[in-house]
């Protein structure tokens, strides 16, 4: 277990962060920007940060203990690799370093390269390869180490959507394996439940809820962690003086969605509507406030025309 | 560093010359100078200090003054002939023929010819019995010799610089043009734009930056013009071409004027740093509004 | 404005083996939004360089209005275009930008000054007018441009080149509604190239879908989406694009293979009787499969949704919908009821076919 104390993240706030994470357990560290995710990482890492407080792994304090001595490894978002190393070098680095025997090293290096689909690479270098790959070969090397803690900083941010997709699939596969901490950052809501067995919410500095992605989900603890988990947006309403708010993809069109005994019920102004085909965004002004709904599939919409919508009760959320 | 704007970094370009006089030339001989400036030497051992005399004396010295207007004259007169001229030859060079390479190369060749051979060249291509041109302009019946009329001699020193040097703008000039994306022209000519309205809006603008380096670069480049003139007229006729550095040899060279050849050199060189600063702040305010 | 008629259109770039475009035939008619979508490589750019008379075909005819313009230059067509990135004066305020394409035309002082009116009015730029380019953002330095496109009260055609590519990811949409909502307003013609298929959608009246063998399929946006004429636009449309399984897999005889949009199935766990999807007698649009890969992207009334990798007996699958129950997971075995699906026989478009 992975045990960070009374942290200062953001220099200047008075937030303080403190978190347990758990072995062989996946947690996404979800944030927008700025809100000191990748300071955590550095944290951790024991990087140079203006961040400060205390981090124990199992009881141990690696307060003491230079980067290079801490079990940490850790994923960027650049693709880093060392460009005048082929693949098969930039992943036997870390074990070439621990001094492993030269089977040992090759034995190893091409599991890994197996695992990543990038056996067929291992003699080129990095700049011959797509950024994919690179980030392939750079969360190889991660793993090579075999670190108990491994730190992955938005490593899927700079790929195309197609290759994060492939990447973030084969990626859970193989960190489920392990009895690693895994600490993975990300600023989509998307990736909340792709990766995360826990999930926990950054805000400023300061964690505003921690738990199993869907549970944070169903049941926000502040509009802000509902917020964040949110695409693109949440909607607010008043009822009896409370802030209520409801997920875009839980408004349904009336007609479509759940019988009004359970439901509330809703007009709304189109101002927009967008759609890839797979999925439809209408904009509009409800009750005074900007809403977005999202839909599957194409919708029958127009600018300017008013929608009867609802939403059922029950998935309606009270602070 | 987000403070830093583009044109703040172009202007240290700008700059670049007279800081790298200032490094290597100036730190210790410019004290030296200074030193010199404001004392009569008359040898090693006798020397009297005498304030700011060499200076009055140098700024009412009639030679002085004829020498820098005639700098003047001369380095306002090769920058309106060869910014036009480069920027005019820039647009004619084709982007992207298997020709542009050549092209390239061959207008690079005069400024990779050493300065007294450039002056040397001139001396013999201008000479009217010998010399191809001399001769050529004779033949067609302009009675045509630098070295005994001063307006020949001027326009001989014009043409030899404006030969030398318009190169230099015009591979600027090109290396600006070729940076503006052709959706600017596909825009231009689908707005109905005219040619003139090309240049004027969508050149003119980009060429900007690299303009004020090729301005600054020659402006300074021809205050300090000495080889070439002294190759060629030697000064002459009479004093007709003789430029302000050509005149500071004379002085602390030929006559040993150290004092006066001193104040001579101070004011010259701040006459250099005023040259630039005004430039560089006039294209700074209209770069503001 | 005008009508766009593209007559058996081709070009062929010079000493070039093939033809870059070959035998395009479309008509898009005076005051319509049009996209064309298509992956790099499918020559949207040769052909918006034709449209835009910077480049001239090499076989076919280009009609505005039923004159022949191939051979026109683009200025005498009358043809606007907006650029990838914003492409303004830079030494010139807002106004003079806007004013330019009508002074180089030596419009009347007042003609200038109502369409700059109108214009900045109907793109709420009227306080960006004294300002120069490099003030604005990019959100703003695009929306210049494209009332730049729309200054000439008689441009013909507008073209936009993927214009919202350098835009910042945030502000896309609403620089793509501004788009729309003054194409319904001035009812222009306007083409708009791109390979995003939400800018596609969202923005034209009708679409055309491109690709190197040419024009697959044109129609609305429903049409391209949900009943794709060739395999290639089922694929190429949507994300995941649609599946495609051997038809007789599904049940259906008469085609090669058949296709389904991975919304288009109704989820239940196999081993159980699927009591969710009414029993079908004729066996048409069932398929089982295990279930490879779970994403989760939310969950309502207590169920997950989210799409799903599934492996059958003829290949992958991808289906999005609400999951059986909360405790799918990978290795359970699926059942999907189609509630529609597409058959294709050598990848065109037999039949629609409605199961649910």
């Amino acid at each position: 277990m992975l045990s960070v104390n009374n942290v200062c993240l953001i220099p200047n706030e008075d937030n303080v962060f403190s978190h347990s994470f758990a072995r062989g357990e996946i947690c996404v560290v979800l944030g927008a920007n700025q809100s000191g995710k990748t300071n955590l990482c550095r944290l951790i890492a024991g990087l140079n940060t203006r961040a400060r407080g205390a981090v124990h792994l199992d009881d141990k304090s690696l307060e003491k203990l230079s980067p290079r001595a801490r079990p940490v490894s850790m994923v960027y978002q650049a693709f880093v690799n060392y460009p005048n190393l082929t693949v098969f070098e930039n992943i036997a680095s870390p074990l070439i370093a621990r001094k492993a025997s030269n089977e040992a090293v090759s034995k190893s290096v091409t599991d890994l390269a197996e695992k990543l689909r990038i056996d067929p690479l291992l003699h080129r270098l990095p700049s011959e390869l797509s950024g994919g790959q690179q980030q392939r070969v750079a969360i190889a090397r991660a793993l090579a180490q075999d670190a108990q803690v491994l730190l992955l900083d938005e490593p899927l941010v700079n790929l195309d959507f197609k290759l994060r997709e492939a990447l973030e699939v084969e990626l859970r596969e193989l960190l489920r394996a392990s009895n690693t901490v895994v600490i993975y950052t990300s600023s989509d809501p998307r990736d909340a439940f792709t990766h995360g067995d826990q999930l926990l919410l950054l805000d400023k500095g300061k964690k505003i809820q921690a738990g199993p992605p869907l549970q944070v989900y169903e049941r926000p603890s502040s509009p802000t962690a509902m917020a964040l988990l949110a695409d693109p947006d949440i909607n607010r309403f008043y009822r009896d003086g409370k802030l209520c708010a409801l997920r875009p993809e839980h408004i349904e069109l009336v007609g479509a969605g759940p019988t009004s005994g359970n439901a509330v019920d809703f007009h709304m102004q189109v101002t927009a509507y967008e759609t890839n085909g797979d999925e439809s965004f209408v904009h509009g002004l409800v009750e005074g406030a900007e809403w977005v709904l999202r839909q599957r599939g194409m919708l029958p919409v127009n600018v300017g025309q008013t929608l009867q919508i609802n939403a059922a009760l029950r998935d309606v959320v009270q602070f | 560093m987000s403070s830093f704007k583009p044109k703040n970094n172009r202007a240290w370009l700008g700059v670049l010359p007279v800081l790298l006089i200032v490094a290597f030339s100036a730190v210790i001989p410019l004290m030296t100078v200074v030193n010199y400036s404001v004392q009569d030497i008359l040898d090693f051992n006798s020397r009297f200090f005498v304030g700011f005399e060499w200076y009055q004396q140098t700024l009412k010295d009639p030679r002085f003054v004829d020498a820098f207007l005639r700098q003047v004259v001369f380095s306002l007169t090769i920058l309106a002939i060869e910014v036009p001229l480069g920027v005019a030859v820039a647009k004619g060079i084709p982007k992207d023929s298997r020709f542009t390479s050549l092209i390239l190369i061959l207008l690079a060749l005069p400024l990779l010819i050493p300065w007294n051979v450039v002056g040397t060249i001139w001396q013999v291509f201008a000479r009217p019995d010998i010399g191809l041109l001399g001769w050529t302009v004779n033949a067609l019946g302009i009675p045509y010799n630098y070295t005994a009329e001063p307006l020949h001699a001027w326009l001989t020193l014009v043409a030899m610089d404006v030969w030398h040097w318009t190169s230099l703008i015009a591979l600027l000039a090109f290396a600006g043009l070729t940076s503006i994306p052709t959706p600017f022209y596909q825009a231009a000519e689908l707005d109905g734009a005219s040619r003139w309205q090309v240049f004027r809006y969508v050149e003119m603008p980009r060429l900007q930056g690299v303009l004020i380096i090729g301005v600054l670069l020659r402006l300074m480049d021809s205050f300090m013009i000495y080889t070439e003139p002294f190759v060629l007229t030697g000064g002459g006729p009479g004093n007709a071409t003789t430029m302000l550095s050509q005149h500071l040899a004379t002085m602390a060279v030929g006559q040993f004027d150290l004092g006066p050849a001193a104040a001579f050199s101070v004011i010259y060189f701040l006459f250099i740093l005023l040259f630039c600063w005004i430039f560089y702040t006039s294209v700074v305010r209209s770069d503001d509004e | 404005m005008a009508r766009i008629n593209l007559e058996n259109l081709g070009f062929v770039y010079p000493g070039a083996e093939s033809a870059t475009l070959d035998g395009l035939n479309l008509t898009i008619a005076d005051g319509e939004a049009h996209a064309l979508l298509g992956a790099s490589g499918a020559g949207k750019t040769t052909l918006l360089n034709i449209l835009s008379g910077l480049l001239t075909p090499t076989s076919g005819a280009l009609r505005f209005d039923d004159k022949d313009v191939s051979r026109q230059s683009g200025r005498l067509r009358n043809v606007a275009q907006v650029f990838q990135f914003p492409v303004l004066y830079e030494s010139l305020s807002v106004a003079e930008n806007l004013a330019f394409p009508l002074k180089t035309r030596k419009a009347p002082e007042n003609l200038i000054r109502d369409r700059l009116d109108y214009i900045c009015d109907e793109l709420h730029i009227g306080d960006l007018r004294a300002l120069k380019p490099a003030a604005l953002s990019l959100f703003q330095k695009q929306l210049i441009a494209v009332g730049k496109a729309l200054v000439r009260p008689d441009v013909s055609l507008v073209l936009l080149d993927e214009p919202l590519t350098a835009v910042e990811p945030r502000t896309k949409w609403r620089l793509r509604q501004t788009l729309r909502r003054v194409q319904a307003d001035l009812k222009v013609t306007m083409i708009y190239v791109t390979h995003d298929q939400t800018e596609a959608l969202t923005f034209a009246d009708r679409v055309s879908v491109l690709t190197a063998g040419g024009i697959l399929q044109t129609g609305t946006p429903e049409q391209v989406y949900n009943s794709p004429e060739h395999e290639f636009v089922g694929h190429f449309v949507g994300s995941p694009g649609m599946n495609f399984l051997p038809a007789k897999a599904l049940g259906i005889n008469d085609a090669d293979r058949a296709g389904f949009r991975p919304e288009w199935a109704v989820l239940s766990r196999a081993n159980s009787t699927p009591s969710t999807a009414p029993a079908n007698s004729t066996g048409i649009g069932h398929i089982t499969g295990k279930i490879l890969r779970i994403r989760v992207q939310g969950a309502q009334a207590g169920k997950p949704f989210g799409l799903l990798t599934v492996a059958t007996d003829h290949g992958e699958v991808a289906v999005r919908g609400e999951f059986p129950d909360a405790a799918v997971s990978a290795g359970d075995r699926l059942h999907m009821q189609l509630t529609r699906c597409i058959a294709y026989t050598d990848q065109r478009k037999v039949s629609d076919i409605e199961l649910l």
